[in-house]
């Protein structure tokens, strides 16, 4: 794979009459997700309720884990349309007696921008993908900016999609996904598959069940539910308490976790949060996210990070 | 350059750890083969860097301890059980040990890393300079081991007994195989591989203490091991073949004063007995310890240069000329001058423009040194000596001091080293280059302490014997403890397991803490060299010396318990001839003063004849048998009467 060197990018672009720039987006580094409440269904318990999981157990057989991570800078302004060239990258890690390895590897160059002023900019280099963001709203440099960003993270999205199921082909271990698993039908029915949540901006519950929710206690989950939003591929989800909160923050230690619909037994719930209790350690220290964030899942991002970008 | 292995690490370089051209750092896997000590190769864009592990780091992801504890619920045994191992890093520290090309100087780049092999050890070691070629110059000193790998290591002969740089330092605790053992197989090693066209070479070893190298000529029982790393030096695992071993005797004058006294050895094993005139050449050595001022001085060089060996007249003292050339000889003309100056009376302090005093100072401590060293010095004026003129090459000669007083050991240090300069400096020793171990170093040349004559010497040889060909082989436990300049002027410094006070001292600030421990923790028969030609300090193991070693010795060939004077003098012959018996000599010297006995056999022992028995029957001379003298008549008394006049 060749760096893309973008002093020279943005040379050649200023000699076309663009004007070179080097910001860093706001969003470039991951999706940002509006607060919001959308109700679910409880599909077990009439009220939701706490339950308490038992001790943690080590996750048995192979178990990987799924992440991706991006980056992105304004290259350049034709006119006032920003251009900005992202870098996307998912991996898979398994883990091999007690030892994370990579199996999976994607990484994808993006120059993304209102398409005049792709067409602008002339002839890039080979390595960047072209994604034309859409022209059915007026310029506007903020909007545009956004729009990518959104892009990066749909492009990031489709990565680890691809990457999953190339997973699923070799591999019927569980995998470990960060984030939902709603991005895909496929994956909302695999029985193997775990989508953990570290996000809260979107909320299951409101009022007193709220309340019960977020003051899950530890070693806890809470009754199993399925948001009503996601029809097309449906999940069962249920929050677990992975460290106490208390003096902290309620959201301290507290990931959702989402599986297929036929998998969400409440047995089976149990066992997973048991898994997922032993997941805790070691610690993701040090992401500020560790309460929440797996080891394994910080891995994936580690490694994915380490390898250096290759816009230059 | 090949690259037949797959590389074991990648060089890394951070704005904090960056690479620079006399370090670098490199990590690898978790399971590597390099160690403290290894030698590396690293290759980028045509540029070649040999370095040499001196530091090795691992460390995990984990920010802090707390972060550890957290985890594992402050159980230590849980920390086991996280279902996920956190990456560790093994991160190496190297010291550039040679660049190719070497110009221009750059800091070292980020490529791959391997092992280094054979070839790589003879290029990072600047071997290819003196092993190879018409006239190589290399000497085996050992083998570097690392990852499988087996190199032989060379060092430079022109480094190692001069001319461009010269003399071997050892330092070592004691009883791990370090110093003697060492410079037992480097010796070796030396004699096999010595090039003839650099001349001859002997050895002179000093035994300071009990029977370290007093075996040299006896073989030892090899392990395989050792006989394969012999084979892998190209050097055969074979004793000396020339040894001669020196000892004084003790103080009864015939047994000799050494743990070398098994009567199956004794045909290599000769007395070293000296006498007035090679004492007073170097009485400065015995004086100097002492209050002897300039007005002494003065009177020693009278002495030497107008009495001793010389017919001296002085009519005020006798009539009939002094001919001193013994210890007796000159306490019989102190005792004429003491006798004519009491003859004097008052007034007479001063014999020429000596001061009585002074002279009876020095009396004394000429007298004390025969007393001493009774047994090195004697009485008789003869003397016993190094073969002078006539060192063979590839001969080894060991002295035995390890029973003398410190003063005699001083003696005999410096008096032999300064006639081997004076023979080198004449070219007439016999050989070319004299290789001289000295162990106990720090007791001859101490950091502190006085000036003594044997420590200039040894500053003297240390500083300018390398154009003689004279060369200095020392060891001493505490390096820190010998003079810096003549540790300092050693082109070789070999140093085995050491004390950690000692690597604290601000000498060994220049290694690295891993070196250092790993020096703490050297197991026997390895060592770390450090060599002109090597940039850096190598780890290196040698086999078992072919030697016998002393513990195995002593049982194989236990001291014979010191004799009966007539059995030893009869021994002493029979070293010269082998029809000679105890039983004979025994009735032979019956009832003869010892002295006289030990007279006769000193002479036989110089003119070493082909009938002991005979020659030394006629030096005994004719026996005085004792005659009873009858009692005197007393003279009668005068008889007495009343006249008082006898009339």
């Amino acid at each position: 794979m060749t760096t893309v060197n973008l002093a020279h990018l943005r040379r050649a672009l200023a000699v076309r009459g663009l004007t070179p720039a080097t910001v860093v987006p706001e969003a470039s580094g991951g999706r940002s997700e509006e607060a919001c409440i959308r109700p679910a269904r409880l599909v077990e318990d009439e009220r939701l309720d706490w339950h308490p999981v038992g001790d943690a157990e080590p996750w048995p057989g192979t178990l990987a884990f799924l992440d991706g991570v991006q980056r992105s800078q304004v290259l350049a302004y034709a006119g006032s349309a920003p251009i900005v060239v992202g870098e996307v990258a998912a991996a898979v890690r398994e883990r091999r007696d007690r030892r994370l390895v990579t199996v999976l590897e994607e990484r994808s160059l993006l120059a993304i921008g209102r398409p005049e002023a792709l067409e602008a900019a002339g002839e890039l280099p080979s390595d960047l993908r072209t994604v034309s963001l859409p022209t059915d709203e007026p310029p506007h440099p903020v909007r545009d900016l956004v729009n990518a960003a959104r892009a990066l993270d749909r492009a990031r999205g489709a990565l680890e999609l691809a990457l999953g199921e190339r997973y699923r082909r070799r591999s019927d271990g569980w995998l470990l996904v960060d984030g939902a698993l709603t991005e895909s039908p496929r994956w909302a029915a695999d029985a193997r598959m775990v989508g953990i949540s570290k996000s809260h901006a979107t909320l299951p519950f409101d009022g007193a069940d709220l309340d019960r929710y977020l003051r899950l206690p530890q070693g806890r989950r809470s009754s199993v539910y399925t948001p009503e939003t996601r029809s097309l591929t449906p999940v069962c989800e249920w929050a677990l308490r992975l460290w106490p909160w208390e003096g902290k923050d309620v959201f301290h230690g507290l990931v959702r976790v989402e599986v297929a619909p036929e998998t969400a037994t409440p047995e089976i719930a149990d066992r997973l949060s048991r898994w997922l209790l032993a997941e805790r350690a070691p610690l993701s220290t040090p992401d500020r996210r560790w309460d929440r964030l797996l080891y394994g899942i910080h891995s994936v991002e580690g490694y994915l990070r380490a390898g250096g970008s290759r816009l230059g | 350059m090949s690259q037949r292995m797959t590389p074991l690490g990648r060089v890394v370089a951070t704005e904090l750890k960056p690479s620079t051209p006399h370090q670098f750092h490199f990590w690898t896997a978790r399971d590597t083969p390099i160690g403290i000590g290894a030698i590396v190769r690293v290759e980028d864009a045509g540029r070649v860097v040999f370095g040499v592990v001196t530091d090795g780091f691992a460390y995990s992801d984990l920010v802090t301890p707390m972060h550890a504890v957290i985890g594992a619920d402050g159980d230590p045994a849980a920390a086991d059980l996280e279902p996920s191992q956190r990456p560790e890093i093994r991160l190496f520290t190297a010291a550039v040990l040679r660049q190719i090309p070497e110009e221009p100087v750059q800091p070292v780049p980020l490529g791959a890393v391997w092992l280094a092999t054979d070839e790589d050890v003879v290029l990072a070691l600047r071997m290819d300079a003196y092993t190879g070629g018409e006239r190589p110059t290399g000497i085996p000193v050992g083998l570097y081991a690392a990852g499988g790998l087996e190199s032989p290591v060379f060092l430079d002969c022109d480094f190692l007994l001069g001319p461009e740089a010269a003399h071997l330092n050892i330092t070592g605790v004691s009883g791990l195989a370090t110093k003697t053992s060492a410079v037992e197989f480097l010796l070796g090693s030396i004699f096999q591989t010595f090039p003839s066209h650099k001349g001859s070479v002997a050895a002179l070893c000093f035994n300071v203490k009990g029977p370290d190298l007093c075996f040299l000529d006896q073989p030892a029982t090899l392990s395989d091991e050792d006989r394969r790393q012999y084979a892998r030096l190209g050097l055969r695992p074979e004793p000396f073949e020339d040894v001669h071993y020196y000892a004084p005797f003790k103080a009864d004058g015939v047994n000799l004063n050494t743990l070398r006294t098994n009567e199956a050895l004794a045909a290599n094993t000769h007395p070293l007995v000296w006498g007035l005139r090679e004492v007073l050449d170097y009485a400065e050595v015995v004086l100097n310890r002492d209050d002897v001022d300039a007005k002494a001085d003065a009177f020693i060089d009278f002495l030497a240069e107008r009495v001793v060996g010389r017919d001296y007249q002085d009519d005020m003292l006798r009539g009939k000329p002094f001919h001193v050339q013994s210890f007796a000889d000159l306490e019989e003309f102190f005792r004429s001058i003491f006798d004519f100056m009491e003859a004097l009376a008052k007034g007479g302090e001063v014999w020429k423009t000596h001061h009585l005093a002074t002279i009876r100072k020095v009396r004394n401590r000429l007298s004390n040194i025969s007393t001493r060293s009774k047994g090195l010095v004697t009485d008789d004026g003869a003397a016993h000596d190094l073969p002078w003129g006539a060192f063979a090459d590839r001969s080894v000669h060991v002295v035995d001091v390890a029973g003398l007083d410190p003063l005699a050991q001083d003696l005999v240090f410096a008096r032999i080293v300064s006639k081997l300069r004076e023979h080198l400096e004449r070219r007439d020793l016999g050989v070319d280059h004299v290789v001289v171990f000295v162990d106990e170093l720090n007791k001859y040349a101490p950091a502190d302490g006085a000036d003594t004559y044997v420590r200039k010497m040894l500053l003297d040889l240390s500083e300018r014997g390398r154009y003689l060909g004279l060369v200095l082989f020392s060891a001493q436990q505490f390096r820190s403890q010998v003079q810096r300049r003549v540790v300092g002027n050693a082109g070789t410094a070999v140093f085995g397991r050491m004390d950690m006070d000692e690597l604290s001292t601000p000498g060994y600030a220049t290694l690295s803490p891993a070196t250092r421990i790993k020096l703490a923790t050297l197991p026997k028969g390895e060592l770390m060299v450090r060599h002109p030609h090597f940039t850096q300090p190598i780890f290196l193991k040698f086999p078992r010396p072919a030697v016998l070693n002393s513990r195995e010795a002593i049982e194989r060939f236990p001291p014979t318990i010191e004799l009966p004077f007539a059995d030893a003098v009869a021994r002493q012959l029979r070293n010269l001839d082998r029809r000679v018996s105890t039983d004979a000599v025994r009735s032979l010297i019956d009832g003869r003063r010892e002295e006289d006995v030990r007279r006769a056999l000193g002479a036989t022992r110089r003119e070493r004849p082909a009938d002991a028995l005979a020659f030394f029957t006629a030096c005994l001379g004719r026996r005085v048998n004792g005659e009873v003298v009858a009692a005197r008549r007393g003279v009668p008394a005068v008889k007495r009467s009343d006249d008082g006049y006898g009339f």
